[in-house]
């Protein structure tokens, strides 16, 4: 049989849900459109300069077509020094645009691509974070790292090369019909194959190459995972499954190879064909007309070689258009991050005072199950509240309440008496803090991670933040300070100390109004005695003021004093208590009898 | 080799002695494919520059006025056009092949080498830099190694095209032959400079988008506590210079394409004025000037050639360096006594003791061991297990016995057998549920009972909720890359199922439940210890509620065994357990006498409102 099918398994599948929306077709147009006009003065110089490089590649053709038409009408005097002088001028101009049109590419691509990467960071880093907690991150990691890459490509080349191609094709096929215009219909001879060709090739082409972009991705996060996981798999004596699978990984990406390779073994032979097909049917209409007397040696000749030079932009156009078309779903995916709305939230509604309170809040993720019954709690300022309660309880979810990420089924969150959903987002963020579960130590130096939550911190009181979370004895050992670069291929922390920084910035932070924060687990794995550290003397010294609430899992001081076991749980659900009781000092929402 | 037929059942042993000899190895490796593709190179270079014969040969039938000769100059390009057309794609199809083949040996060769190292990789080499050579440095190496053939191709095919001219117009052709080794090493003495600089440009692109990626997987903590703009300029200046660096870049290559122009043009322009005087002499016919001047112009066809062979080598030459760097190391520094190893291929049973610090765990017995310094008991916990390769730069730390063995005598894979040592942060592999615990195994613990003592009901819930198809089955649903869709609590009790379904003759969990709240640990302690019922475990854990479930507790303070006893006794008799223990306020909480005595208020006050409640 000839031919190959498309392998069944395709590896660009997406295996995590996409929950992000992609833009459409409309937002994509508009988004290029908006693109091009923001770089039309770069595009009008490089297509300009394009032109003048390709009609001065032209002058070598004529000058010899006229050459030969001297020589073939037996002239005895042919004037080679206005030759000489006249190809020499346009070599010159040639090589000069040449070089200045490549550099203006280079330039309007990088230009390009700066801009889209930079706009999509902004718009990522700018979404409410109501969104991110919905979405989770997975997604958008993915439009950044693979995404971004394959746009890359599009944008620093595709664009400006196809540009060029079309440009040089168009003046190329223009100057043959200025040379002789029946000419120009030889060219049209090869359109119906190439034509033909390339449809079938770009109907199959830029899904394949995606998939097959994706199967050697996935070879490398194999490997990735291997390596990452090498404690986990030596334990486990996991090593010749980690083989096996990476082997077949390699099966299922050199499968989409062969088929890309089937599409292009299709398609080059039509252009090779075309190109032929182009030369030979100029010589022969071109020779036969010349033998009529319809049209000049010099004409043929000219005319000939133009012909010989539509190979460059030929391959020019095919080589990107197949990038562009990869490069599509991509866009699409980055520009469908511009299509999140951003919270509305009222303006209008501005907090009067500090104190938090929920009233009756009912919530669930699910429309039928319900996850907090009815819980009220009221948090005074400048109370530091601990959440007590197994997993599952609702501690997280009354905290992200509390945060304004979500809004109540029934009842209300207030701050300052404003109820928090409907306030502006970037509002609530100045006024609430939350730390969640996960800590994240990011790629930069130990100061830049301070330094997050408080721009323009000097270094004596960043030395104080960490002494507050006791970990300045080991920051100071570093070799570099806070200089020392930490995060993913930097110094590694451990696991308790990539902890007591990541607890630190929520710590030095201080919005303009304090007003309540949250703490969600902050302190967690690793090394009690440095957690303990963190809660014991942390809380206090770091946040003087005493605004902050670790809501750790275990409040153990408390509980191993009581002694002994608590009641077993009865219902696994909060229940309403405390309302108010102690006033001031704020309730304890207790949900264990 | 074929496409179809990968992967490689053997990928061989690569020579790693040097980068360079690694390449040649690569090419040696894959003779039959270079040699099918120089053929098909030659066929389809040589068809190439056969064309300026026929466009010469059809403008000389029209000066002169003949059609027939007209018709077969017609035909001359048209069985030329099938030689081009069939070379170029043969040589196509013959290239890729030869480019993936050599991919995927050398990306085998890598999964081989880190299944291999294992924990002691990371150790050697910095973990990004084995990913970088699978991503990046790969298809550099397959680069060169598959430029090799087509070089060759067009070599030779340059020199039959300058013999050729020679031949067919000696007086044009000298002219050629001397201009084309011109041509060709032109812009060579540019190159290293343009290659380098289009390194610094990737270098630069990848650290962007390493920040890019790395804000995007923190950003839920940034949106929660504020701190964006920092890190948008940080991103917003690594892109600017992304771009600067790009554009420096750029400037090279334009000018390497501008003397591509500059160059041929003048050879061109010399070939014109030349030939026009001999044709003028009557020395040559109009018809052979046009072939020279075609010829010329197709030329630069094959030159391009040397150029990327140039660049091919500058590019993968570092590639290849690093990829043997990867790929020669081995996992420990001393190497291991074979005799010793080959001896007991049995995996020996009975109490687990550590020389280095006295440690004792007896067989059967569920020893839980408390140390004050979380990573000391990270270091104590992997040396439990044999093999350790932490400590590379120190001597050899004398090795842990089980049973009187010492187990760095046995071969790595009895003892990894024998001893589980599960560490502070297991990985999650990616897969389904049913992948993750299908781990090798005794057998005799199922995954259920195992999912059950570890207490991980909730985890089941929530995946059969997640799960892809209608099922709902949990054991079918796929788990996130390292588990980021569970909470820490979750992920921690999956990775505990895993270990308990392994069912090893010793299980060494250090902090395995140190996520988990404590009404859920009292319940996995419970389940562990019911499930290693008759086996050896050792749990390295500060919680009262493990510890006073262990058969025996052991205090190890400053490297040695400081006491040993059972967790109440211990409680009660020794400070220094109680201080690690129950978190009294340390040193420096009494120092801020305060911030101490308000702690103690404060839990007073949470115990009354918990009892009125």
């Amino acid at each position: 049989m000839i031919g190959v099918a498309p392998p069944a398994y395709d590896p660009a599948a997406p295996e995590s849900a996409t929950t992000l929306p992609v833009g459409g077709p409309a937002t994509v147009r508009t988004y290029v459109r908006e693109l091009m006009r923001r770089h039309r003065g770069a595009f009008a110089v490089l297509v300009s300069f394009n032109a003048v490089a390709v009609v001065a590649s032209m002058v070598g053709p004529y000058l010899l077509g006229s050459l030969v038409e001297d020589l073939a009408n037996g002239a005895r005097e042919l004037h080679l020094e206005r030759t000489a002088a006249v190809f020499a001028i346009a070599l010159v101009v040639q090589t000069l645009f040449t070089q200045q049109m490549r550099l203006r590419a280079a330039l309007l691509g990088e230009e390009m691509l700066a801009d889209l990467r930079e706009d999509f960071l902004v718009r990522s880093v700018g979404l409410p974070p109501g969104v991110l907690e919905r979405a989770g991150t997975g997604d958008l990691l993915s439009r950044i790292t693979t995404d971004i890459d394959r746009l890359a490509n599009a944008m620093r080349e595709a664009v400006p090369q196809l540009a060029i191609g079309v440009v040089w094709a168009g003046l190329l096929i223009g100057g043959l019909t200025v040379t002789a215009p029946p000419l120009a219909l030889a060219v049209l001879v090869a359109v119906p194959v190439l034509v033909v060709g390339c449809r079938w090739y770009f109907r199959r082409a830029p899904s394949a190459y995606r998939s097959e972009a994706a199967g050697y991705a996935a070879v490398a996060a194999m490997l990735a995972e291997t390596v990452d996981a090498g404690r986990t798999i030596e334990a486990h004596r996991l090593g010749d499954r980690r083989v096996a699978l990476s082997q077949q990984r390699i099966s299922q990406w050199t499968a989409w190879e062969r088929y890309t390779l089937w599409l292009r073994s299709v398609l080059f032979p039509v252009i090779s064909v075309t190109h032929m097909t182009i030369l030979c049917s100029v010589l022969v209409i071109g020779g036969v007309f010349v033998l009529e007397g319809w049209i000049s040696v010099g004409q043929l000749t000219t005319g000939a070689l133009l012909a010989q030079m539509l190979v460059d932009p030929v391959n020019l156009i095919l080589r990107w258009y197949d990038e562009l078309q990869v490069a599509q779903v991509s866009l699409a995916r980055l520009v469908g991050v511009r299509e999140i709305e951003p919270d509305a939230g009222d303006p209008e509604v501005v907090p009067d005072g500090h104190a938090v309170r929920a009233d009756a809040v009912r919530f669930g993720y699910r429309a039928d199950v319900d996850v907090l019954h009815e819980v009220t709690l009221d948090v005074a300022p400048g109370t530091r509240m601990a959440l007590v309660g197994p997993s599952g309880a609702g501690k997280s979810t009354l905290g992200r309440l509390l945060a304004g990420i979500y809004a109540p089924r029934t009842g209300e969150v207030t701050l300052g008496g404003a109820e928090l959903s409907r306030m502006p987002a970037e509002r609530v963020r100045t006024h609430v803090a939350l730390v969640n579960q996960e800590h994240h130590v990011f790629v930069g130096s130990l100061r830049d991670n301070l330094l997050l939550a408080r721009t323009g911190a000097d270094d004596a009181e960043l030395w104080a933040a960490l002494g507050a979370v006791d970990a300045d004895g080991w920051a100071r050992a570093l070799d570099d300070a806070l200089d020392t670069e930490v995060g993913s291929g930097g110094h590694a922390l451990t696991p308790a100390q990539a902890q007591q920084i990541a607890v630190d910035p929520a710590g030095a932070r201080r919005p303009a109004h304090p007003g309540a924060r949250r703490g969600d687990v902050p302190a967690r794995p690793a090394g009690r005695a440095a957690s303990g550290a963190v809660a014991g003397a942390g809380a206090g010294r770091a946040y003087g003021r005493g605004d902050r609430a670790p809501a750790a899992h275990r409040a153990r001081r408390g509980r191993d004093r009581g002694g002994g076991e608590r009641p077993d749980q009865r219902t696994g659900q909060p229940r309403r208590t405390g309302g108010g009781r102690r006033g001031v000092r704020g309730a304890v929402a207790s949900w264990h009898g | 080799m074929q496409i179809r037929d990968l992967p490689y059942p053997d990928p061989g042993v690569p020579d790693v002695r040097s980068g360079p000899r690694f390449l040649y190895w690569l090419g040696r490796n894959q003779l039959g494919g270079q040699l099918k593709s120089l053929s098909w190179g030659l066929l389809h270079q040589c068809g190439v520059a056969g064309l300026p014969l026929g466009v010469g040969l059809a403008v000389q039938a029209v000066v002169d006025g003949s059609g027939g000769r007209l018709a077969l100059a017609a035909g001359l390009i048209a069985l030329l056009g099938v030689a081009v057309a069939l070379g170029d794609t043969m040589l196509h199809r013959t290239a890729v092949t030869n480019w993936i083949t050599a991919a995927a040996r050398v990306q085998q060769l890598l999964a081989r080498k880190t299944a291999e190292l294992g924990s002691a990789l990371t150790r050697r080499v910095a973990a990004g830099e084995v990913v970088a050579v699978s991503t990046g440095d790969v298809e550099k190496i397959g680069w060169f190694v598959e430029a090799l053939s087509r070089f060759a191709a067009a070599a030779l095919a340059l020199v039959v095209v300058c013999v050729g001219l020679l031949v067919y117009q000696p007086a044009l052709g000298i002219v050629v032959a001397i201009g084309v080794p011109v041509l060709a090493l032109a812009v060579l003495p540019l190159l290293p400079k343009a290659t380098r600089r289009a390194d610094v440009q990737r270098e630069k692109a990848g650290k962007a988008t390493e920040l890019a990626s790395d804000t995007v997987a923190g950003l839920r903590v940034l949106r929660g506590i504020g701190g964006e703009d920092l890190f948008l300029d940080r991103y917003r200046s690594a892109s600017q210079e992304v771009r600067k660096a790009a554009v420096r870049s750029a400037r090279m290559w334009s000018l390497i394409s501008a003397i591509q122009v500059l160059l041929p043009g003048l050879l061109l322009i010399t070939v014109v004025l030349y030939g026009a005087r001999l044709t003028l002499d009557g020395r040559i016919a109009v018809g052979e000037l046009v072939t020279v001047y075609s010829a010329v112009t197709l030329l630069l066809y094959p030159l391009r050639h040397v150029e990327e062979i140039a660049m091919a080598y500058s590019f993968s030459r570092p590639s290849a360096k690093r990829a043997v760097r990867v790929l020669s190391l081995e996992r420990t520094a001393w190497a291991p006594d074979d005799t010793a190893a080959s001896g007991g291929q049995e995996a020996p049973g009975g109490d687990l003791y550590d020389p280095a610090t006295g440690l004792l765990a007896p067989a059967g017995r569920f020893t839980a061991v408390v140390c004050g310094d979380p990573d000391l008991a990270g270091l104590l916990a992997e040396r439990l297990g044999g093999h350790a390769t932490s400590d590379t730069d120190e001597e050899k730390p004398p090795s842990a016995l089980l049973g009187g063995v010492a187990l760095d005598d046995l071969p790595l894979i009895t003892a990894r057998g024998a001893v589980l040592v599960q560490d502070k942060d297991p990985v999650l592999l990616s897969g389904t549920l049913g992948e993750l615990l299908d781990v090798p195994a005794s057998g005799k613990v199922t995954a259920a009972d195992a999912l059950d003592a570890a207490q991980c009901g909730d985890v089941l819930a929530a995946l059969a909720q997640a799960s892809a198809d209608s099922t709902g089955d949990p054991m079918r649903t796929r788990i996130t890359e390292r588990g980021r869709s569970l909470s820490g609590g979750q992920r921690q009790r999956l990775a505990l199922a895993r270990s308990l379904v392994t069912d090893p003759e010793v299980l060494v969990l250090d902090e395995p439940t140190s996520a988990v709240d404590s009404h859920t640990e009292a319940r996995v302690a419970a389940g562990v210890k019911g499930l290693r019922k008759g086996r050896t475990t050792v749990v390295f854990a500060s919680s009262p509620l493990l510890l006073d479930r262990a058969d025996r507790v052991v205090l190890v303070h400053e490297g040695e065994v400081a006491a040993v006893g059972v967790h109440r006794e211990l409680l009660r008799t020794d400070p220094r357990y109680r201080a690690v223990v129950t978190r009294e306020p340390d040193e420096h909480d009494e120092h801020d006498g305060n911030t101490a005595g308000t702690a103690v208020t404060r839990a007073r006050e949470l115990q009354e409102i918990e009892e009125s409640a």
